[in-house]
């Protein structure tokens, strides 16, 4: 009958407290959050910190389902083989890189690998394209024309690409980056 | 303004003697090596001396232009963003003598981010819309060609008594915003499509106010104009009555209380690359004004930011953005508005003001304005 309990121990809090941009307020809600999304026999402690949530379900949480990089973002934090689930520490590293107190610089780090979608390491044309479409919704209607796609994606470009090879690096992602005030508070995930 | 006055030309004498007031940091920060190379070279062939004075610091240039013994400048130029011109233009209205310190010619090189008045001289005189160096090539020589024309000044009266001018812009919404979780307030610097309206896309809001306009053909003075005896002078803005006071019924008040951006643009441009008022340049006494109403998709408006590269928004059909000239206008948040003017912050709850025609002269091409607006008949002030 859940025989730990469902509150992580001291030691635990503390040991997440050091690891992540977390304070303990957020860390007991954020376990109580991820164990609601678990079968009801598996809300113990010991298996909340072993299960792993499917991005079907993790999504359905408000917060996350307002963003629209969501996809991406579970993928990036998910530590499973095939990349289809989280942990609650996968779920952990995700609220704090997307805490109040994470610092640009890492959000800017991890903002880089949800943009990189073939995850080769540097955001190019395609890469973009699909940045947009997150943007712009699934449908046909809604999606922006070839020529718009380009224009735009060719005003991102000129703006960053400072070495002129047609993709984007990190560094000149967070060059970038650092310009537009609207980036962290479109990085942020509070529950 | 003395109408027989209004539709004049002027030209500076030559040989003529100018102030250039020079912002270092603006922009990329090349301002100074720009002038240099590309200005000094061609002032010189063209009999135009100047003193060259940098600016170090925010309002540095309104100060000294408040304080300069302004006979000994046939122009003041400045070379910087739109923000300069905007402390320039207050700081002669701040004047005691501001009747005749505002008549002081003014010429805008672009050296800074948001070049929207170059933009627009740029393209009165019929140049193609270039940016950048051809940009400031093609104001110099502007300015070398020394004909000079009057341009409309915006007369704006906020809550508190704040009371200020503007030469180019006021927007609110989108454009102008307040990140209140971190207190970090900032405007939408550079006007043309970067990274960062993107991620302003990302974080799409409304914003609740009251927009109320006095269109063209309905100007009628009031009654009390709102600015009786100033200490502080300035012009009599007698389409306006105290923010107080509803606007006088012959308004047009917007019933839509929730818009995504609201802009008064007295120029075709907001930056080089940002062709906004493609119905052309404004008569004497009139404004474009546009606003965006909640509703309009995130697609919707990247396709609008585009197509305004070329001009071509108003042909994508946007049922939620609006356009009309207007005379006059008055602006009402919910709580604490932040407004851009000329690309600088103005927190406020409520916001008005009126067009003044032909307040101001500015180096131009000289040429006739030649949109449908021109024939209009400049709105007349009647006396109460």
């Amino acid at each position: 009958m859940g025989g730990s309990g469902s509150r992580l121990s001291k030691e635990l809090l503390a040991e997440y407290q050091d690891l992540t941009f977390l304070t303990k307020q957020e860390i007991v809600q954020a376990h109580r959050r991820f164990s609601e999304l678990l079968p009801r026999d598996k809300q113990n402690v010991e298996d909340s910190l072993r299960e792993r949530v499917s991005f079907e379900d993790i999504l359905s949480i408000p917060e996350l389902k307002a963003n629209p990089f969501k996809e991406r973002i579970c993928k990036v934090f998910s530590t499973a083989p095939s990349r289809d689930s989280l942990s609650f520490e996968d779920f952990l590293d995700l609220l704090s890189v997307f805490s109040d107190t994470a610092t640009p610089d890492i959000k800017s780090h991890y903002a880089f690998r949800i943009f990189d979608f073939d995850d080769d390491g540097t955001l190019d044309r395609e890469d973009l394209c699909r940045l947009v479409n997150c943007l712009t919704g699934e449908g046909e209607d809604t999606q922006l024309s070839a020529s718009e796609m380009k224009q735009l994606i060719d005003n991102i470009l000129e703006e960053s690409d400072i070495d002129r090879d047609g993709t984007i690096n990190l560094s000149e992602f967070q060059h970038v980056i650092s310009r537009s005030p609207d980036f962290v508070s479109s990085f942020k995930i509070v529950l | 303004m003395d109408p027989a006055r209004s539709r004049a030309r002027g030209a500076l004498p030559r040989p003529c003697n100018v102030l250039v007031l020079l912002n270092p940091r603006a922009g990329t920060g090349k301002a100074l090596q720009q002038f240099q190379r590309f200005v000094q070279p061609l002032l010189a062939d063209a009999e135009v001396s100047f003193k060259l004075m940098v600016t170090e610091r925010q309002n540095h240039a309104r100060e000294l232009v408040q304080a300069e013994e302004l006979g000994r400048w046939d122009a003041l130029v400045i070379m910087s963003g739109d923000g300069l011109i905007h402390e320039v233009v207050n700081g002669l209205m701040d004047r005691p003598d501001w009747e005749t310190a505002i008549q002081k010619p003014l010429c805008s090189l672009p050296g800074g981010s948001g070049n929207a008045l170059a933009a627009s001289v740029n393209h009165y005189a019929g140049y193609e819309q270039v940016t950048n160096e051809d940009l400031l090539t093609n104001c110099t020589l502007l300015l070398c060609r020394r004909l000079l024309e009057p341009m409309n000044l915006l007369s704006l009266h906020a809550a508190s008594g704040i009371r200020l001018f503007s030469v180019l812009s006021l927007a609110w919404g989108m454009v102008a915003d307040v990140d209140v979780e971190s207190e970090r307030y900032r405007c939408l610097g550079e006007k043309r499509f970067t990274v960062g309206t993107f991620f302003r896309l990302v974080n799409l809001r409304t914003y609740r106010g009251q927009l109320a306009y006095l269109p063209i053909g309905s100007a009628v003075s009031s009654k009390t104009p709102t600015s009786p005896v100033l200490l502080q002078g300035g012009p009599v803005d007698s389409y306006l009555v105290p923010l107080e006071e509803p606007v006088p019924s012959h308004w047009t008040v917007v019933p839509e209380q929730d818009f995504v951006l609201v802009l008064a643009l007295l120029h075709t441009h907001m930056s080089s690359k940002m062709f906004t008022a493609p119905m052309g340049r404004c008569a004497a006494g009139v404004m474009h004004l546009f606003y965006v109403r909640a509703g309009v998709s995130r697609t919707m408006l990247l396709r609008l930011f585009l197509a305004m590269e070329n001009g071509k928004h108003m042909e994508c059909d946007c049922p939620y953005l609006v356009y009309v000239p207007v005379v006059a206008f008055r602006l009402e948040c919910e709580g604490r508005g932040v407004f851009s003017v000329d690309g600088e912050l103005l927190i406020t709850e409520a916001v008005q003001g009126q067009v003044q025609p032909d307040y101001l002269w500015m180096v131009s091409s000289g040429r006739e304005p030649s949109t449908t607006e021109s024939q209009q008949e400049p709105p007349s002030q009647k006396p109460s």
